[in-house]
């Protein structure tokens, strides 16, 4: 077994720490666009196990997947979303119902949780349980960042963040789904995000403000 | 090709509204499109129930489940259409906002849900239910005001959480059928999956794909607890969309849940999914049934009401046995004829009183009496009396319950069925019979609103006296499917 081979094997069980630093990270950050970084970083970590995957499967679709991916939601989202902070000029900080701290606990939680839910699935699957783990992780983050972070970017941040985690549910168990059913979803993303910033605009321009917790005249 | 003419035509028809549908001629080329596009449904429609299934390329395929579906999207944008003619008639042409924006999304979102119909395979199905939400999101939106981008936004987000729980269970499905042997690129078609010898070994992914799919297009279909989006949505969208929503999306979502639930009965047994189906149905149909007493916005109440008839049919789908499934496919289809109706006068009260609180509005029955009597046709067929088209398919579904000696299902259904009937028509003597001090001077009831209610209103008593044999047999052709 030659090096690259080798190197290409490890990508993906060992790319999975870093996915669980960044959902650490995402848990604790501050800014709006400090998230949007990560979950750009993100995208790239999973961009190279994409890649691996192509290499080590020899698969000529997946190296166009992590084309798609690299383009899309490094390039892409990530500075269309870091345009939309500034054309919005709204307060920065994400204003989180929960505090930091106890949000990294939280993601922490997330994270072993994560690794006792998919243990019985990895071990009869014969699937890497670090990125089954860090799929699980990730999907999970992405919902608690919706409901914790109460800016509409942030709620179009923890959406990216949950579909990435799908995403690699996705590569890790069945090496991707078949080309056209993943270009057909990256569009939907891409519809999605600009049809959520429309809404951006929409909820800036009528009430002043970001913050979606204060939409709640619509109840009961 | 046949196949390809009902998705190209509402696409290039929202292109040409979208460049040429300034200056009023929105209207008139939206009418052409949609006369277009109700011929090209109905080509498939008769195809398939003459001469079975169509398949065209490896993506699309017609049978007669997706026949059945198309009628419906058929008959209800159709009548939407015409009705939104002239209530469109007082939209001031914002950004987004216009007759010519309307349309434009309204042929995208009719374009997404002819897709769902269409796919044959489970990738694509996913694609296109996504491609509803986002394609009817501005739809919702559409007015513009607090509550609307309120209902949009939360619309959006809902529902694309969702629907990716959706996506998790389609991969999981996969990862079963490649497990149990089938190659990858076919592992997603309904027809290879239909007829996959092994799958049935898969039992836990089996199941925990179906957990996944009926929480996901659970959502869109509206069960409780995952319905918070619809009545916001119901009642903030232009009328013509509510009922469009109500009477065609919740079906579409529908019908993918009757997919997933053909492919998991026919691999280990129909126990699993319809017990969930049946968990979902009676959970939607209590909780919207008590919530409708308690409404104070008419359109709120109608969506509240949609959810009901929902966990109906999933009550039917869940019950099977082919009087459970006829009456669950009739219902699909009756429902969303009384749901449209109500929308349509719904949306006349709007027009006269500038709001939908059913405090601030009194003395319909003299005022518009035209409207009241819509209201009350409406409402007297959705609470499922005789001798409306309800009737029947809720009959069909409780006799199964009794048949199956499900008396906990049957006793719930009931009480539920009286206790929105006892709301409904409280809320309604309301507003029909409510001394107000200044009734607002009645508008004349156009043209192009009346003759959709009209029709409406004749079809849910003619399906009521009698279906129609060429109906029973589509409803026959797509039970066969499943």
């Amino acid at each position: 077994m030659d090096i690259v081979q080798l190197a290409a094997g490890k990508t993906l069980s060992s790319s999975a720490v870093f996915l669980l630093l960044t959902v650490l990270l995402l848990a604790a950050a501050r800014r709006v666009s400090t998230s949007i970084i990560l979950f750009g970083l993100q995208s790239a970590i999973i961009t190279a196990q994409v890649m691996a995957t192509a290499y080590t499967e020899k698969s000529a679709e997946a190296w166009v997947v992590a084309g798609m991916v690299f383009a899309l939601k490094v390039v892409a989202i990530p500075s269309a979303l870091l345009w939309l902070v500034k054309r919005l000029k709204s307060p920065r900080a994400v204003q989180p119902a929960i505090s930091g701290a106890k949000a990294v606990f939280v993601a922490a939680f997330m994270i072993f949780l994560s690794y006792a839910v998919v243990q019985p699935y990895a071990r009869e699957a014969s699937v890497p349980q670090d990125a089954l783990a860090a799929a699980v992780a990730l999907i999970l983050t992405g919902a608690f960042l919706m409901v914790n972070r109460r800016k509409a970017l942030m709620q179009i941040v923890g959406l990216l963040v949950l579909e990435n985690g799908i995403f690699l549910a996705a590569l890790t168990t069945t090496f991707g789904m078949p080309l056209i059913v993943e270009i057909g979803v990256f569009f939907d993303l891409l519809m999605g995000i600009l049809i959520m910033g429309v809404f951006a605009f929409r909820i800036r321009d009528t009430f002043d403000h970001l913050d979606v917790t204060k939409l709640r005249r619509l109840r009961g | 090709m046949m196949l390809l003419l009902p998705l190209l035509i509402p696409i290039l028809g929202a292109g040409i509204l979208l460049g040429f549908g300034a200056h009023g001629r929105a209207r008139l080329l939206a009418l052409v499109v949609g006369g277009v596009e109700i011929v090209a449904i109905l080509r498939v429609v008769l195809t398939v129930y003459s001469s079975g299934p169509v398949q065209f390329g490896r993506f699309l395929r017609a049978d007669g489940l997706s026949a059945f579906f198309l009628l419906n999207i058929a008959v209800i944008s159709g009548l939407a259409l015409v009705y939104s003619l002239d209530y469109l008639r007082h939209v001031e042409g914002q950004r987004f906002s216009s007759a010519r924006w309307f349309y434009t999304l309204l042929f995208f979102f009719v374009f997404t849900m002819i897709g769902v119909c269409l796919s044959a395979n489970l990738g694509l199905l996913w694609i296109m239910m996504e491609a509803t939400t986002l394609a009817s999101a501005l739809l919702v939106g559409f007015y513009n005001t607090r509550g609307a981008i309120e209902a949009g936004w939360k619309y959006l987000i809902v529902c694309t959480v969702g629907i990716a729980f959706a996506l998790f269970g389609t991969i999981v499905l996969y990862l079963a059928a490649i497990k149990s042997g089938l190659s990858p690129a076919v592992a997603l078609d309904w027809t290879a999956l239909m007829a996959a010898p092994r799958l049935g070994s898969e039992v836990a992914l089996l199941k925990l794909a179906f957990v996944f799919v009926i929480v996901g297009y659970g959502t869109k279909v509206g069960f409780v607890p995952m319905h918070s989006w619809l009545p916001d949505a119901h009642a903030e969208a232009p009328s013509p969309i509510s009922a469009l929503l109500s009477g065609v999306l919740l079906n579409c979502a529908m019908y993918t849940l009757l997919r997933y639930d053909a492919i998991v009965s026919r691999a280990i047994g129909a126990t699993f999914s319809h017990t969930l189906l049946l968990i979902f149905g009676v959970l939607s149909l209590v909780v919207a049934g008590l919530l409708i007493v308690v409404q104070r916005d008419l359109k709120r109440m109608l969506a509240y009401s949609s959810v009901e008839h929902m966990g109906i049919v999933a009550i039917g789908i869940g019950l099977g046995g082919p009087l459970g499934l006829y009456g669950a496919l009739l219902h699909t289809f009756n429902h969303s004829l009384g749901k449209t109706l109500l929308f349509f006068a719904a949306g006349n009260v709007r027009e006269n009183f500038g709001t939908l609180r059913m405090d601030r509005i009194g003395g319909l029955a003299r005022s518009l009496p035209k409207t009241a009597l819509a209201l009350t046709l409406g409402s007297l067929a959705i609470v499922g009396l005789p001798p409306f088209a309800l009737f029947v398919s809720e009959f069909a579904i409780l006799s199964e319950a009794f048949a199956q000696s499900r008396i906990w299902v049957a006793t719930l259904f009931l009480a539920t069925l009286s206790v929105v009937f006892g709301g409904m028509f409280h809320h309604l003597s309301g507003m029909f019979y409510r001394d107000m001090q200044q009734s607002p001077a009645a508008k004349r009831l156009a043209l192009s609103e009346a003759v959709p209610i009209a029709i409406i209103a004749v079809g849910l008593t003619w399906f009521g006296v009698h279906v129609p044999a060429a109906f029973k047999g589509l409803i026959e052709r797509a039970m066969a499917v499943l």
